[in-house]
Order: C-alpha cells, then structure tokens, then sequence
C-alpha cells in the first residue's frame, strides 16, 4: 500500500517492564539488556524446568499509570493501552480536546487480548457456575476492549479496529492505522500494540518451546541472530504512536519523528501454525516486489529494525527473507531491539521509530555470535548515524508477515 | 488512475440453518427459527439454555472436503464457507496460489471454545494441540495454508464488527492495488465465555431472539460463518468470473460512549451508514434494503431504529428491513461476514426475507421489518446496507449494489 495524504508519527508513548515512556526504553536499548522479573508458578502451569523469566510491568508502575477513578473498570491491558495512549498524545503535544471527534481513529494490535479477566471468568464458571460469572470481566473479554477503552477515553470517534495475527499484530496494526488516514477515513490514529503477559499465557508459550532458556554459563536471554538463540523473552506492555496526517502536524507544528512512506503484507504458507515457515525466496519476493512498486525499492533502505525476537525458527526464516530481499547489494545495518524489548507489548515499535535518529545500541551481558548460517551482523555495539530510512519487519508464527517503511522526516 | 471497483464473486456461509448458503437462504425464508436449546456444552445451571447452533459439525478429524484440515470448531466453519465460496468464484486452488491473495478475517473468539476445554484442566495430552489453535488468528492463517496464500494475512477482532471490518479492510487492499484477490468474512462458535458472559449481562432472551419486537427481552447467541471472495473488477472480468454484486461502499466508526451500550442516539452507526453510502455516490433513497444489526435487547435496536429513522428521514421512509439474528442468532465476530453474505442474497433474489419472531413491533423502535409468514418484501433499489455495532462502541457500514447498478 502506497501512502495517498502523507502520514508522519508525531508522538510515541510506551508503557513497559522498563518504565513508562520513551526515557527507560532508550536506556535499554543503549545497555542492550531486557528488564525481566520471575514468572509466578504457583498456579501450577509451568511444567518443572520451564523458561523463568518475562519481562512484565511491576504492579505499582500499573496502579500508577491512570487515576484510580479511571482505571476502575479496566482490566491490565486496558490500563496499559490507555496510559500509552495517553502518553503518546502528551509527547505529540496535542490537546485530548483536539482529538475529540471522528478524525481520530484508533488501531490496536493484540495477540492475546486480555488473558487475566477471561482466565478470571472462566474460573468464576468453573468454580461457582455461571451466574457468578462477572459483567465487568465480560466485557473486557473481548480483543478490542482495549481500543474501546482508549476511544473512551480520547472521545476518539473514527474507525475502531482491533487486529489479532500473533507476533505480527502490532505492526499490521501500525500499517492498518496508516491505511485509514491515507484512505482519508482518518486524520489521526493511534496505532500500535498491547499484550499482557499472564503466567498462564508464560506456560503456553513455554511449551511450543518458544522462550528462551538458560543453558550452562548462558543466562536465559533472547539472543536474536545468535548461534545460541533459544528462544525469545516473553514481554508484556502497550506502544501507541501517534500516526498523523502530515500537513496537520506541520500546521501545528508538531515534531515529527518518521515519515511513514510505505507497508506491505505477505503470508508464508509453509508456516505451522505453531511456528516459521521455511519458504524465503518467495516472502522476499513478495517484500522486494511491493517495496519497488512502493516507490521505496531496497536499495534504498539504510537501515533495518528486525523483528528477529531469537526465536529458533523465526530468526532463520528472517534472515534468509533478508538475504534474499537483498541479494546482490550490501545488506543494510541491522538491528534487533527484542534482545531488550522481548516479544509482544510493542515496545519494538517505538523502537523502530527511535532507530532513526540513530545512537548506540548495546550487546547487553551476552557478547553477539553471529549464526554462521545467516551471514547477518547486528550493528548494535557501535555508534550508529541517523539514516534516511528504516525498513521494520515482522514475520509471525503461522506466516503472517508485515513489513513498515519509515523515513527520516 | 482511478481506484479498482471491488466486486463480490463467491460467497459461503455456514449457518445454525446448516453448511451452504442455500441451506441458509431457504431457512431465512421459511419464518423458522434456528434457535433451540443448546447441547454443544452444559446449561443446566445457565439462565438461558438456548442458541442457534450449527447442527451436524462432523467430529474433528473424522471428515472430509474441505473442512478436512480444520483443527477446531471455528476452524471448521471457515473452511466451509470459505470452501463453498471460492467454489462459486471458480477460483482453483492453482490460482489461487499464483496470484496475489491475501486473507482478511473477522473472529471475536478465535479457538475459545477449544481452550476452555485446556483451561478447564484437561491438561497433559493434547494440551499443546489444543493451545496451538486458540489464537485468534488461527483461523486467517489456517486458511492460507490450506491454500498457500503469499498476500496479507491479517485477522480483525472487533467484536461485533469484526468481519464487517475485515470485509473493509480487505476492499481498502484491492483498491490500493495490493491484491487482486481477497478472501474475507469470519467465523465464530458458540463457547462458555460469552454465553455465561452476555447471561452475566442479563443480554440473552430465555427465548429465540425477536428484534425490534415490543417484548424482546434480548439476543440470542449463535455461531458460523460467512465468506466472500473479493475482486477487483478488472481481475474477475479478465478471467471470466460471475460478478454477483459490487461492494460500493464501507465505513466503520466509534461511539465512544460507553464499553457494551450503544449510544442511543445512535450518532456512530448514523455516521458509518452515511459515510458508506456516499462513497458509492448514491442517496439514502436509494438504498433498496438494510440487513439490521437488531441483535433483540432492548437498547441495541432502540438506537439502531433511531438511527436509522434520522438517515432516512422518517420512520415511513425507511427501506425494508431485515434483523436475521431472530433466526440465526448473534454470530458475534461473524455476525457481519454472515449478514453481508445475506446482502448480496437478497440481491440476487431481489428479496428481502422477513424477520421471524412473535409480538407486535415496538412503536418506539419501529422498521419495517416483514413480520408475518411469507411477508418477504421485495427489493425496490438494488443496493443493501448491512451494518454492526459492537462492544466498546464500534459500528460499521457496508453498502453491496447490483452490478447494473450505479
């Protein structure tokens, strides 16, 4: 999809295990290290020797996020979508009034929906029937409870979507956002992602052996394009950018921190549906071929922002997607922030857009290896220029793939 | 250059009526409900015991068709329908992988059903089985396996709305020129979470739904799913395809009102209808018929009525109406892929069905719906507006008009 009205990110707000808003980010992605907590197992679902560790949002740091009178009937993700949202309309320097209306859309990537209120419902229903079933856990059920609660909340009135492809779900959330304001369906869109990560949810993801582990000398850490990578690091949280359509924020004279310039979908149908596929060459045909039809052909991306989160699987079918898209020409610097933001929470989004200005990136307590299989370097562990542009990608279990083009504005 | 038309070439449902749209063309008309009492899981201790379930599902792994790869219930209705619909586009399986197809799916629960029954302790054998097929996209990417799709895949869980949006969302993607080709809809089954939960509401009638009746005391739940192939018009006519009808307008929006109640003036689904209506070019009075949320409470279908007598003028001047929930149920996520494949029925019949139920028509809420057997009123303008509302506010519009039709 090409851009018609052109649309910039003109705010970010974040809400993670690293701390609220985008100062304790940039401090992780500088030390290259995650902020992670152990996993509560007292329910019994984590078989013994499972993974330890996710990165999820301390209780106070949750409680603080809205005023008590707001959060009331909010389940966690909920809490955690609104106060990024309402971060990331602060950092664009809008006022709540200006967003008021049916210009303001809201476009939310989950892929567990709210795990703490459905567990707690079903265990209401099991254990004391049905009619103790509670309105107030049901109606944060639904995936798109958390979009509702930020539309409430903004008296955003424009389109309200919800969009659920596990990994891939933030950032098709971010293209699905920019679609609506290139449409002309919207002029502002608060767009991105928010999981929670319930120890439930821990265990599940543990027993496709999805997470990493620790093995030896080696802590359990997410170690995306590494020899040693195990698994990926469970995180929880919620990254709303402010997509705006870019002659509005000019007017106003919003700061602007990425232009989006283009997106594009694929699917890999070699893919489980528990985990990567293996079929690159035709998803990097498919991401070459939109990009140029795009107007943003690969040579001209400076920079990636990988999705790669360590995953075994994952990792490799990322990298053979990149050798292929880039096959003949340098590969452009590569980036891996889910070493730091784990996967899910959507953290890796603002990320993404941070990625442009460039900085330092670090390597954390686990120097990189490099897999020898996928010839890809990670440029984190040196100073890094700010680029032009930055392809973001993102390949989900099951085959869903997305793929953002942001510019330097 | 000008924007691709979007046409409608195959279109699939599965039904509590059963598999196929003839078996759900034939039960709308038949002033018959599918609402009975429910025997897919317990009741007994629920208030209401009755839902439009889908009879005759085959037992997982024990069928053939193309069902045959599903691994849960929702996932066996997506196949169907979707089975059914790209059959009736004439789209082989070759190429369908040779072209650019993408999916973009509405579901509210995804595989609930199958991880309650994981959560509810069967744990140990076949825990990973049934985990791996709860995500609520499962479904969307299940289906782009099965027919090795390499274009988006993207699931919409918008509640209500989410397969009326995905239908949205996958027009945007053929006019935008990133598809060719679209498979969308959605699917949902009935599950323990949002039976008990909407009864937690005191939301569902003891009795088989009656929308926009004056005694309705509330929804019924049901389950399904409603397929279309999509099109760009060039593509469908270069290869040969039967356009059955051209999707001239979506639009969604948000209350921003309150997390499960509809605005009751109902400003949003006004705003969503109108918007979609425009962006065919036509006027309100040329819409020959609205496929009606009505889901039955009482609230609902006071600011549907309300809304919809704002748009056009006056309760008189409001087009034929049909609230298929009283028959089929609520299908939730899938209710809007369900009702849209209806819309281009009642295009093709040049009918629209009446809405089964009992009572007279609530004066505060009145449409015109057919309310008596055999009251099927015929379609005047041929153009159908199917709108959804949904928790936490969202609404939306899709507007199907004959291929003549301008």
């Amino acid at each position: 999809m090409t851009v018609g009205a052109p649309v910039v990110v003109s705010g970010i707000g974040t809400v993670s295990a690293h701390g609220v808003g985008l100062d304790p980010l940039e401090s992780a992605l500088r030390a290259g290290m995650p902020t992670v907590q152990s996993v509560d197992k007292a329910d019994g679902f984590h078989p013994t020797g499972s993974a330890e560790f996710a990165s999820v949002i301390p209780g106070d740091v949750l409680k603080s996020l809205l005023p008590p009178r707001v959060a009331r009937r909010m389940s966690p993700a909920s809490r955690m979508a609104v106060g990024a949202a309402m971060q990331a309309v602060e950092h664009s320097a809008l006022d709540v009034d200006q967003l008021e209306g049916p210009r303001t859309a809201v476009s939310l990537g989950t892929a567990f929906g709210t795990s703490t209120f459905t567990q707690n419902l079903l265990q209401q229903v099991a254990e004391t029937g049905p009619e103790s079933a509670s309105p107030f856990y049901f109606m944060e059920t639904v995936a798109s409870a958390h979009a509702g609660q930020i539309a409430l909340a903004l008296k955003a009135k424009g389109p309200n979507v919800t969009v659920s492809q596990r990994e891939a779900s933030g950032l098709l959330a971010v293209c699905r956002g920019a679609e609506l304001i290139a449409t002309g369906a919207a002029d502002r869109v608060l767009a991105g992602n928010v999981d929670e990560i319930t120890p439930y949810v821990h265990s599940g993801l543990d027993l496709f052996q999805a997470l990493a582990r620790a093995d030896g000398d080696l802590a359990e850490r997410a170690l995306p394009f590494d020899r040693r990578r195990s698994g990926f690091l469970a995180a929880e949280g919620a990254t709303l950018l402010m997509l705006e359509r870019e002659d509005l924020a000019k007017a106003r004279g919003a700061a602007i921190y990425a232009r989006v310039n283009s997106w594009a979908r694929g699917n890999d149908p070699s893919a489980s549906a528990a985990d990567w596929g293996h079929d690159a060459e035709p998803l990097a045909h498919r991401l070459t071929e939109r990009l140029h039809q795009l107007g943003a052909p690969a040579n001209s991306i400076d920079r990636v922002v990988s999705g790669a989160s360590g995953a075994r699987r994952g990792d490799a079918m990322e990298a053979a997607t990149l050798s292929a898209a880039f096959r003949g020409q340098a590969m452009p610097e590569v980036l891996a922030p889910k070493a730091s933001t784990g996967e899910y929470g959507g953290a890796f989004l603002a990320a993404a857009v941070l990625s442009l200005k460039g900085g330092f990136w670090g390597t954390g307590d686990c120097a990189f290896e490099a897999d020898p299989v996928f010839g890809i370097e990670l440029s984190h562990g040196a100073a890094m220029e700010p680029v032009q542009r930055t392809l973001v990608t993102t390949l989900a279990a099951g085959g869903a793939a997305a793929w953002l083009v942001l510019d330097r504005a | 250059m000008a924007e691709p038309e979007v046409v409608v070439t195959g279109v699939g449902a599965v039904s509590p009526f059963g598999w196929g749209v003839d078996s759900l063309w034939n039960g709308l008309t038949s002033f018959e409900t599918a609402i009975c009492e429910l025997e897919l899981f317990d009741v007994t201790t629920q208030r209401t015991k009755v839902a439009g379930a889908v009879p005759d599902v085959p037992p997982r792994g024990l069928h053939s068709g193309w069902i045959a790869p599903a691994k849960t219930r929702v996932e066996q209705f997506a196949f169907g329908a979707v089975g059914d619909a790209l059959a009736q586009a004439n789209l082989t399986n070759h190429a369908l992988e040779s072209s650019s197809v993408g999916v973009f799916w509405g579901s509210s629960t995804g595989g609930m059903l199958e991880g309650e029954d994981e959560f509810l302790g069967s744990t140990g054998a076949g825990r990973r089985a049934r985990l791996v097929r709860q995500p609520i996209g499962a479904a969307a990417s299940a289906l782009a396996r099965q027919y090795r799709l390499r274009g988006a895949v993207e699931t919409i869980s918008s509640a209500c709305c989410a397969s009326t949006m995905s239908v949205e969302a996958a027009a945007m993607s053929i006019r935008s020129g990133e598809h060719d080709v679209v498979i969308t809809g959605g699917a949902d089954s009935l599950c323990r979470v949002t039976y008990s939960g909407f009864n937690s509401l005191r939301a569902v009638s003891e009795e088989a739904a009656r929308p926009f009746r004056s005694e309705r005391t509330g929804l019924s739940l049901g389950e399904g799913a409603g397929a279309l192939v999509l099109e760009s018009r060039t593509h469908a006519e270069q290869r040969g395809a039967r356009i059955l009808a051209r999707l001239s307008g979506a639009a969604s929006s948000c209350d921003a009102y309150h997390m499960t109640a509809p605005d009751p003036a109902g400003e949003g689904v006004l705003g969503a209808m109108d918007q979609a209506v425009n962006s065919a070019s036509l006027q309100p009075n040329q819409v020959g018929a609205i496929i009606a949320h009505g889901t039955g409470t009482p609230h609902n279908d006071a600011a549907e009525s309300a809304a919809l007598a704002r748009y056009f003028g006056d309760r008189a001047s409001i087009p034929p109406v049909l609230a298929a929930k009283g028959a089929i149920g609520h299908l939730l996520g899938a209710a809007g892929g369900i009702e849209a494949v209806i819309a281009v029925l009642c295009l093709h019949h040049g009918q629209v069905p009446a809405s089964v139920g009992h009572g007279e028509l609530d004066p505060e809420a009145s449409v015109p719906i057919g309310f008596e057997p055999g009251a099927h009123q015929a379609l005047v303008y041929p153009s159908v507006l199917s709108i959804n509302l949904a928790f936490g506010g969202a609404n939306s519009a899709l507007l199907f008009t004959a291929l003549e039709s301008r």
